[in-house]
């Protein structure tokens, strides 16, 4: 690995279109932000092709906003949001923004090691997939430090969700996803759930228009702080699982 | 993570692998607390096998620098892996840090340090 590269992406604005667009959503992340974007500056910077890295900040009431902008990295956007919209309308801002060819989006946490991206940019790149999701449930998937009672209601919501909208994805939440730019700009054009369950639509979404996509096996460590609470999370995905179903039966994805 | 300390001419020398995050803070900590009660503590962190540093474990390693300060002795770094190199830069730690390339030389300059 290259330092010069690294510090090369740091001065240089890159020249055209980016190979990749990496969006972090970010709400209230001043403690977790900075070693993720550290870990992806490092990564990233070493791979040899022209990236950005986007920041979609979701209304934060800390000071994740004045760190981002203080790293003085000119190939990172940040994008300001006026109010908190929910995990999915920073994601969407962000997938939207991006000028990459294929575009992922991450946990502020790193919660999947960035290194994981190779495995998702084979499929997309190579083998033709226009998805390429990462997962905790797929064969080779290495979890840590997961509760047993988030491990329980994952298994659970898994079930759920392949019976009642036919998803035929083991695990829809991870948050590490790789799109390429034509998939992610039409799903995120569409999308209508801004909330935690955002990407449980937009994988109903692909599915219902065809994308092909590929479900790769990532690391992934619990890190401790993690906003979501197991119990809500179920009720929240009951909830907007009823109101896909529904969108599709009114026509609402009629014309994604 | 692991983790696999010695003692070098009287420096405590603890070196690290793998991810070191907020599970594995604690465990510094501890290791940090048992070598810092003894004063001046001179300690050497080799992170040569880290290649990810979340801010619990900064956190740590700040904590144990100010513990080793506060008895007149002192903390050095040493062996840091590019990843953790930008975090540091990033965090600006790495002002607050003294940072070496080799063990050796980190475990020299505090041995050099004693005798001055």
């Amino acid at each position: 690995m290259s330092y010069d590269a690294y510090s090369r992406w740091k001065h240089a604005p890159i020249e055209g279109d980016p190979f990749v667009s990496v969006v972090i959503p970010a709400y209230n992340e001043e403690v977790r932000i900075v070693p993720t974007i550290g870990a992806i500056a490092s990564h990233l910077s070493s791979s040899g092709f022209p990236w950005e890295l986007i920041v979609a900040d979701d209304g934060s009431k800390d000071s994740t906003v004045e760190l981002v902008e203080g790293l003085e990295l000119v190939n990172l956007r940040l994008l300001r949001a006026p109010a908190n919209g929910g995990k999915g309308s920073a994601v969407r801002r962000g997938v939207l923004a991006a000028r990459g060819r294929y575009i992922l989006f991450t946990d502020a946490d790193n919660s999947t090691p960035i290194e994981e991206i190779d495995k998702l940019l084979r499929k997309v790149d190579t083998d033709g997939y226009d998805i390429a999701i990462g997962s905790r449930a797929a064969t080779g998937a290495e979890e840590a430090h997961r509760s047993p009672l988030r491990r329980l209601l994952s298994g659970g919501l898994r079930l759920f969700v392949r019976s009642a909208l036919r998803v035929g994805v083991s695990d829809t939440q991870c948050g590490f996803k790789l799109f390429t730019s034509a998939a992610a700009r039409r799903l995120h054009s569409a999308q209508t759930i801004m909330g935690f369950s955002f990407d449980l639509e937009i994988l109903y979404l692909a599915a219902r228009l065809g994308y092909r996509v590929a479900e790769v096996p990532v690391a992934w460590i619990d890190a401790p702080g993690s906003k979501v609470d197991p119990i809500r999370e179920v009720r929240r995905f009951a909830r907007d699982l009823i109101t896909i179903k529904l969108n599709d039966l009114r026509g609402v994805y009629a014309k994604a | 993570m692991q983790q696999v300390s010695r003692s070098i001419n009287d420096v405590a020398v603890l070196e690290l692998s793998g991810r070191f995050d907020s599970h594995a803070a604690p465990a510094v900590s501890a290791w940090m607390d048992s070598v810092t009660g003894r004063q001046p503590a001179r300690v050497v962190v080799n992170l040569s096998g880290v290649h990810f540093i979340d801010s619990a474990a900064l956190s740590a390693l700040v904590s144990g620098m100010k513990r080793c300060r506060t008895g007149k002795g002192e903390l050095y770094l040493c062996c840091l892996q590019q990843p953790v190199r930008i975090i540091f830069e990033l965090t600006r730690l790495n002002r607050a840090f003294t940072i070496f390339d080799e063990e050796a030389i980190a475990v020299a300059m505090l041995t050099d340090r004693t005798i001055s």
